[in-house]
């Protein structure tokens, strides 16, 4: 087997192209160590109070509207002397980015929400989110956005140096907590938006994949506009009619995937699917109905992310999954990993392949769990998931999430020594539902009201 | 007539308008196809609902309390909202209408409004028997403050839109009913809701009464006050939709009946959640205080105020 020193340079070589030739802070912390998941707390430590002062002091210099908020906090960058300080920065709760105007004025918003300046962007009069959006990644930004589920999408403006080491970062933490089982040689299936017609952030930041791996195939190979998943949430004639489309997209997608499996174990390749659980579920639950099965061992890997509602109202439990991917693809629990991450941040959580617990990584982004007066929980005990992301350069990523989660000092079944959250993720009380995975459930849902899909 | 609608603003606005088709022909599909569904629905077995008492006494009027009769804008009579009903003057006076200043008077109508008329999915009626029974829609409850603003010359008027759904509210009002599931997510966004906004020293400053602080508090949210606004502290409307008008648009009450009509067990499960909702809030509010629950819980809601930069757009 492969030692994971070589296994992490194989990745670097592959994905050379993400990594710059001179590293500020933020970047060091990430694309410097073999492994984000494990290694010595003072060599984190170090890496993380530089990644997280450098772009504290980025935000504050650079960002007008921060800076004021962080005048009325009364903190400052050289308040921030330690990593125990790092509870003195300033947070944004996640509903901020929701907090957009219209026309003109959205532009003008993502202008102001981004760090340092802007290169000309020239807007006309009657432009839509979409619009504008593509202006400003023509204009070398790279704006995503996700979870429209409740009516209204986040939208985060990254310049391209941040949306590489994000890129980077997802497959870094992936790869390097699914050890030994990539393999630049794999078949991949994206169970996601192609990355190369979307802005969905989720979607976006899988192109990664296809330099990670050889060959992908892509489920969804259509232009998915903010625009388009809106109107799929409606019941307008155009809704129901891209939701009738999309029904039908997906029958024949699980076909396809189906004859892809077949293929694949006839040819004895090593697969991966990635991407919205509820999409890999219809392929099981197809495959269940079919009384057909398949035995890819070793050579099968699934990567999930998104949240797990299946249908409405109905949440399927990680591991239930896990047992159906093992009986109906053959692939192992241990192969089946989930991913914890949001549009706002650039940290990704993985579970580990032992224990299925939410590893969070170590030099570049640091976790806070908060009650509901802001202050730091004890570990096992349930609050709010605040952040600090390391790899933030183009927008303040200081932000207190909707999510509730349990983070635990260890992880009770591996040995590698980050902090970990329990393996499921729940919002919090008061909070709108979101997750891309529900998003794109609600507009992959013929009859949106009973599972009928 | 029809010039005095227009300026009175019964007509609905076009995105009112689009929102009463969207929801009707959903609605319509959703009966169709649960005709048989329904019939078992409508009968409710088993639901007890008994409505809230009222909380207040209601001071008793006499002919020498003082008024504005005025029929300019947002201050005369609209649709559902009449100032001049006997019980609007009386409370207006025991609020302290002529006494206090405008804020200050606006701000004690706010907090009557929100903190003892109960939420409560009702036929549409007018202000006074609101204030009568104690209890009402969201609606109700911005028309008397509307009306109780008005009667001390104040001007004041509807903000309308529809807005996101929080988990709270999707138990309270959706999930008791697969009907309104299935109409909930046929429509993807039909919850409507409002605030009220009176004319204070050249300002509109706006007003949430629809949610008593017990239920904000069963929610985890902050009790809202006046002057502030519940867009972008617990809820976000729906982009493009907020409608700001001097009365209830026409159809809006010939809706919200027809819902009650098809099926008031649905709406008497709904009503029942609401005060269960309330109770759970009472006693996290007795337990913590007031006070401190909100502290505690705005350390999270708080968002910042941003100003627009152009920067280096350029705009044609």
């Amino acid at each position: 087997m492969k030692k994971y020193e070589d296994y992490i340079a194989e990745m670097n070589n592959r994905l050379k192209n993400y990594i710059p030739n001179k590293l500020n802070h933020g970047e060091e912390s990430v694309f410097k160590p073999h492994d984000l998941f494990d290694m010595p707390d003072k060599e984190a430590n170090e890496y993380k109070f530089k990644a997280i002062k450098y772009a504290f002091k980025l935000h504050y210099e650079k960002n007008s509207f921060y800076r004021k908020y962080c005048k009325e906090k009364n903190v400052t960058p050289d308040d921030i002397k330690s990593t125990d300080d790092f509870i003195k920065i300033p947070l944004l709760p996640d509903k901020f980015f929701k907090a957009y105007p219209s026309g003109n004025e959205f532009a003008m918003w993502l202008a102001t929400i981004y760090t340092g300046d802007l290169p000309n962007i020239t807007i006309k009069k009657n432009y839509g989110y979409d619009e504008i959006i593509n202006k400003f990644n023509e204009a070398g930004l790279v704006i995503s956005y996700s979870s429209g589920t409740s009516g209204r999408h986040t939208f985060i403006p990254r310049d391209l140096r941040t949306f590489n080491a994000s890129e980077y970062a997802i497959a870094k933490s992936v790869i390097g907590m699914a050890y030994p089982i990539w393999e630049y040689e794999m078949n991949g299936y994206l169970f996601m938006p192609n990355p190369m017609k979307t802005n969905v952030f989720a979607g976006k930041v899988c192109k990664v994949f296809f330099d990670a791996i050889k060959s992908v195939e892509v489920a969804l190979d259509r232009e998915i506009s903010a625009e388009v998943i809106q109107e799929a949430m409606k019941n307008s004639l155009k809704g129901r009619i891209i939701r009738y489309a999309v029904q039908r997209e997906t029958k024949k997608l699980v076909n396809r995937v189906i004859e892809w499996l077949r293929k694949k174990e006839k040819e004895r390749k090593k697969i991966a699917l990635v991407g919205l659980p509820f999409l890999i579920n219809f392929v099981i639950e197809e495959l269940e109905e079919r009384g057909e099965g398949f035995d890819f061992g070793e050579n099968g890997a699934v990567l999930t992310g998104g949240g797990w509602k299946i249908y409405e109202g109905k949440r399927m439990p990680v591991k239930e999954f896990r047992g159906k991917a093992e009986k109906f693809l053959g692939i192992p629990p241990e192969n089946c990993l989930d991913l914890y991450g949001m549009v706002e941040g650039n940290g990704w959580m993985v579970h580990c392949r032992e224990g299925h617990y939410l590893h969070i990584p170590k030099s570049y982004y640091h976790v806070m769990v908060l009650d509901e007066n802001g202050e730091e929980v004890g570990h096992g005990e349930k609050g709010r998931f605040a952040f600090l992301d390391g790899l933030a350069f183009s927008y303040p990523g200081f932000i207190i999430s909707g999510d509730e989660v349990k983070m635990l000092e260890e992880c009770p079944v591996c040995e590698r020594n980050s902090q970990v959250l329990e393996p499921e993720v729940n919002r919090a009380k008061g909070e709108e539902m979101r997750g891309c995975a529900e998003e794109m459930r609600r507009v992959f849902a013929m009859d949106m009201g009973g599972g009928n899909v | 007539m029809f010039r005095e609608w227009k300026e009175k603003e019964y007509i609905p606005k076009k995105q009112m308008v689009k929102l009463f088709i969207r929801g009707s022909l959903s609605l319509s599909k959703v009966l169709i196809k649960n005709f048989f569904r329904l019939k078992n629905l409508r009968k409710g077995e088993g639901i007890n609902y008994t409505p809230p008492e009222r909380v207040y006494d209601l001071p008793s009027y006499s002919q020498d309390m003082k008024f504005i009769k005025s029929d300019e804008k947002y201050l005369r009579p609209t649709l559902f909202c009449n100032p001049y009903s006997p019980e609007i003057i009386a409370m207006a006076n025991k609020l302290g209408a002529f006494e206090k200043e405008p804020y200050e008077y606006a701000n004690d109508v706010f907090e009557f409004v929100k903190r003892k008329v109960t939420l409560q999915i009702v036929p549409f009626w007018g202000v006074e028997e609101t204030l009568r029974k104690g209890y009402g829609t969201c609606i109700h409850k911005i028309s008397l403050f509307i009306a109780l603003c008005r009667v001390a010359g104040i001007r004041a008027r509807y903000k309308l839109y529809a807005l996101s759904m929080i988990p709270q509210w999707y138990d309270t009002f959706i999930s008791p009913d697969p009907l309104m599931v299935e109409w909930y997510d046929a429509m993807g966004n039909f919850l409507f809701h409002g605030e009220g906004e009176a004319y204070i020293d050249g300002k509109w400053i706006v007003g949430d009464v629809g949610p008593l602080p017990e239920r904000q508090a069963a929610t985890g949210i902050p009790i809202t006050k006046f002057g502030e606004d519940s867009i972008g502290i617990w809820f976000e409307a729906i982009p493009g939709g907020i409608m700001r008008t001097e009365s209830i648009p026409l159809g809006l009450a010939t809706g919200m009946n027809l819902l009650l009509r098809i099926s008031p067990a649905t709406v008497a499960k709904i009503n029942n959640n609401v005060l269960a909702l309330d109770e759970k809030g009472r006693k996290i509010l007795q337990e913590i205080g007031e006070e401190e629950y909100d502290k505690r819980v705005r350390k999270t809601y708080k968002m910042p105020k941003i100003e627009l930069e152009k920067k280096s757009l350029i705009f044609e």
